[in-house]
């Protein structure tokens, strides 16, 4: 028999994991309060008495940050830097909440289902979701866009178009990414004695998946969505770089897209958007991180 | 005669998140250039960590305090540095599970070889010949070959014979043999026994063998220390340990080894009850709840270390056969 | 399992991924509104159309016209893109700029290693000290740092304000070797900096677990320095999880390079598809998702069996 003593911390990913005391990491009030306020600015950022995004202004063009009137200075075009930001935050939360919502929900749902029911059904949902991840994200998601955003020239896609066609362009691309995930998870727990024992006393299946596995699940999927949100916020930056993602300046990508051709005369036009989607991206991963390490934990308690 | 070791009031702590966790209590050890030496105990009593502890071969967590004396010389407070020196060419560990001690990504040659060329800088040519020589001398057909195979390729017997091979290729004056046995089947055990008292013969090496199974160390060591709960409890030599024993402890785990006597179908006795939490600190007799002999005295105050005679310690208020 | 079974098993679903993620994108070219010629062509002259729909078998119904797709990527005509006046062939394109691409990449992937490797081994070596908690979080950081933000934000300072190197451009090695390497250090930074910290993290980790090792423990009672256990008896085992993700990161990094192409005008296969798919060039672009698939498979695989001769802990595994 070894007697060899080991240590508690042997179960750690990310820079939380040396910290395992009671006390949670500063790294995670700042990212906590970075996401909380960037989410409540997108939510009630257009109560606020700002200029509209949307509107030039003649007399400042390309206005440094400090200008009064304009905080963080203008475009080239004349529009408003903080109220861009403002309504860049509602615009980028949508897309990504809303892909990984859609995709997170349809991921788990396809991916528990495949876990438990296992057969033909399994291996179906196992190599499609495998030929998916075979091509590597952006370039999926370009594939995607690029058809199904055709419009015909004499009918020009209008902004909500756009919008729907990106969450559901990046909601395809995050289906097999987080039901992978949710599949490996409910595979080990379909496994367990609980359910077995459920299903021998004839508990309906759907009944035992929502009761007896889906609450298992769902804290890995919430973990990994935290992950995800960010990914989507990089791809859609990307795809707006590539000029197919949030036409005219909406989003942060956006703004960055329609930046980038004046960094010689106006650098706060792309390193404000820049460091906004930095910051979110950051944050969000640190709390998908955090969250994960806590659910490490708990799993190591039973 | 000059001892080769003398371990005096060595203790070894970790820090665990439960707070300090007393593993080994002021042991005092000695062992003479040749001689060979017992630990006994269950697991979790210590045995391993003591003899890791004077190796210094201990995680960072860990606290050691006490006098380590390796030829005369106070080895406790030296840098690592200075300690390295003597690992392999004086003191060599021989490891308890030969299946995870072998790098499994290297092969044979090259693991057997790399001490011969670190720590007596030969050359690529010699270290190849003496660890064909090795290898024959554990008794592995086909040496040549062996040193192209991989660990996976083995079986358990082989990779000991391998490890026991790796700890003598320098020729340590000490071995450190941490459970050699206990991952091996029973037919394969003596054989592996009798190969270490066969190379500590040729060399004169002195040997603490660490174990679970009086049985194992009774042909094989001149002395034993039975430890439980972190503390050295009875310290004998072998012959005198098995005429005379003291320790109700000792006894019982004489008694949990299986004999060709026992009548098929019995139950093997076993030691009931559990080795106390090491992170508490016990007021009494660490064995007090376990033992078939106890009184209030055990449990109120704990037994110092009592002498009885011809080198035979004990830590018990009421011993068999009675206090001399 | 031999090692050719192995292999063959392997090819056989390189072949089913490729071609059933090829005929989804058909699908979805197939449904699109209105004409696929049409939309390649776009408002060209009413022959040239006709021409194009001829040439991509159109007619035949999607799957006439994935057969005729197929069948010509097997037999290497990769398709064509179609230009206002004529076309080119996409096997030209992709033989132009796919070394470009690898070539960035390689620059990428050697630069991220040289600097993961020291890193990770010495912050394993010594978990949880100060520097490690220093270089962890900060790799932390990096890895979620978007490479295009990053990228830009380099180029505003380093060639925009401070003018030590050229915001864009493409200079071949063979041309001027100093120019092309002064031009590749931003894309390649940009690049580089996230793969360095997904890299130093995963070999920390891997690191950590290998020190706990028994024959790691064994290894130092031989008195052997602490230096030459690190990369003799910890790195190889520890450096299999490392390959092996820095492959899978080939296909992953030849989407990312689409952006930073883009961003530095290098005239690489991300490049090309972003400008495929800008001009709705659609057999293109499907031929080169194709490849991109192909080549991530292909990695992928031949990683696992590269590892497998390096790495004896797999085939233990498998007896």
């Amino acid at each position: 028999m070894s007697e060899t003593i080991s240590t508690a911390d042997s179960a750690d990913t990310g820079p939380l994991a040396p910290a395992a005391k009671r006390k949670r990491p500063v790294g995670f009030y700042l990212a906590g309060s970075w996401l909380g306020s960037i989410v409540l600015l997108g939510l009630f950022g257009a109560l606020l008495p700002l200029r509209q995004w949307d509107l030039a202004s003649y007399d400042y063009l390309g206005a440094l940050p400090g200008t009064p009137g304009h905080p963080l200075g203008t475009t080239q075009d004349g529009y408003d830097m903080l109220s861009g930001l403002i309504n860049g935050a509602r615009i980028s939360i949508f897309v990504s909440f809303f892909a990984v919502l859609f995709g997170g929900g349809i991921g788990a749902l396809i991916g528990i289902t495949s876990a438990y029911f296992r057969g033909k059904y399994d291996l179906i949902v196992v190599s499609i979701f495998n030929i998916m991840l075979s091509i590597p994200n952006l370039v999926l998601s370009l594939a995607l866009l690029s058809t199904l955003a055709y419009s015909s020239p004499d009918k020009p896609a209008t902004l909500q178009r756009r919008l729907i066609i990106l969450i559901l362009s990046l909601t395809i691309v995050i289906i097999p990414i987080l039901g992978r995930i949710a599949r490996a998870s409910a595979l080990q727990w379909s496994s367990r004695d609980f359910v077995v024992a459920s299903k021998s006393m004839g508990t309906r299946n759907f009944t035992i998946i929502r009761r007896h596995i889906l609450p298992n699940v769902a804290p890995a999927i919430l973990a990994i969505g935290f992950l995800a949100i960010g990914s989507v916020i990089i791809v859609e930056g990307s795809l707006s770089i590539l000029g197919i993602g949030v036409p005219g300046g909406a989003s942060w990508g956006s703004m960055l897209a329609n930046g980038r051709g004046n960094i010689a005369f106006s650098p706060h036009e792309v390193y404000m958007p820049a460091i906004c989607i930095a910051l979110t991206v950051i944050s969000s991963n640190w709390f998908g991180d955090y969250v994960r390490s806590r659910l490490d934990l708990r799993e190591a308690k039973i | 005669m000059t001892n080769l070791l003398e371990i005096e009031d060595l203790s070894v702590g970790f820090r665990t998140p439960r707070g300090n966790l007393q593993a080994v209590r002021n042991a005092t050890l000695t062992l003479a250039p040749g001689e060979s030496i017992g630990i006994v105990g269950e697991s979790g009593s210590g045995k391993t960590v003591l003899s890791r502890a004077v190796m210094g071969l201990l995680p960072s967590t860990a606290t050691r305090t006490g006098s380590i004396v390796y030829q005369g010389r106070e080895i406790s407070d030296l840098p690592r540095d200075e300690v390295r020196d003597l690992w392999g060419t004086g003191m060599a560990m021989i490891f308890q599970d030969p299946m995870t001690a072998l790098n499994p990504t290297r092969r044979i040659g090259s693991q057997l070889s790399e001490s011969l060329v670190v720590r007596l800088k030969m050359d690529k040519g010699a270290a190849r010949q003496k660890s064909v020589e090795l290898l024959r001398r554990v008794r592995i057909p086909d040496p040549e070959g062996m040193l192209r195979k991989f660990p996976y390729q083995l079986s358990g017997g082989m990779r000991q014979r391998i490890m026991i091979a790796i700890a003598v290729s320098c020729g340590p004056e000490l071995l450190f043999a941490d459970e050699p046995t206990t991952a091996l089947d029973v037919t394969v055990q003596a054989q592996v026994l009798e190969l270490l008292d066969e190379l500590r013969a040729e060399n004169n090496t002195a040997m603490v063998l660490v174990t679970h199974d009086l049985g194992v160390v009774a042909g094989h060591t001149d002395k034993i220390a039975v430890m439980y709960a972190g503390d050295v409890v009875e310290y004998a030599p072998t012959k005198r340990l098995y005429a005379s024993m003291k320790m109700p402890y000792t006894e019982a785990l004489l008694n949990s080894i299986p004999r060709l006597e026992t009548p098929t179908g019995s139950r093997l006795p076993v030691i009931e009850g559990r080795l106390p939490d090491p992170t508490k600190e016990v007021a009494g007799c660490a064995f007090a709840d376990r033992c078939p002999y106890v009184s209030e005295k055990c449990r109120a105050e704990k037994p110092p270390l009592m002498d009885a005679g011809d080198g035979h310690l004990y830590r018990c208020w009421f011993p068999i056969g009675g206090v001399n | 399992m031999d090692f050719l079974q192995i292999l063959a098993k392997r090819l056989v679903g390189l072949v089913v991924i490729v071609t059933i993620a090829t005929f989804l994108l058909s699908l979805l070219t197939w449904l699109l509104p209105g004409d696929a010629a049409e939309v390649i062509a776009g408002g060209a002259a009413p022959q040239v159309i006709e021409s194009i729909r001829q040439d991509l078998a159109l007619d035949e119904g999607v799957f006439g016209y994935y057969w005729n797709w197929y069948t010509g990527l097997l037999t290497g005509d990769l398709g064509r893109y179609y230009l206002a006046g004529g076309y080119r062939e996409v096997s030209e394109v992709v033989g132009q700029t796919l070394p470009v691409s690898l070539q960035m990449l390689i620059y990428a992937q050697i630069v991220s290693l040289t600097l993961a490797v020291p890193l990770g081994l010495v912050s394993a070596y010594k978990e949880n000290s100060r520097f490690d908690r220093i270089v962890s979080s900060t790799l932390f950081t990096m890895v979620s740092f978007p490479s295009f933000a990053l990228a830009l934000i380099m180029s505003l300072v380093f060639a925009v304000q401070l003018e030590w190197v050229d915001p864009i451009g493409y200079v071949a090695p063979s041309e001027n070797l100093l120019e092309h390497l002064k031009l590749m250090i931003l894309p390649v930074i940009s690049i580089s900096v996230g793969l360095t910290s997904s890299y130093t993290r995963l070999l920390r980790n891997d690191v950590i677990q290998t020190l706990k090792e028994d024959y790691v423990t064994m290894a130092a009672s031989k008195g052997i320095s602490d230096r030459r256990i690190l990369f003799r008896h910890v790195f190889r085992p520890s450096s299999t999880t490392l390959l092996t993700s820095a492959a899978l990161n080939m296909g992953g990094l030849i989407g990312g390079t689409i952006v930073i192409e883009t961003i530095f005008v290098i005239p690489g296969i991300g490049y090309e598809i972003f400008y495929a798919i800008g001009s709705r060039q659609l057999i293109a672009m499907q031929t080169l998702i194709a490849l991109i698939a192909t080549f991530y498979v292909f990695f992928n695989t031949t990683v696992d069996l590269i590892t497998q001769v390096v790495d004896p802990r797999t085939r233990e595994r498998r007896v």
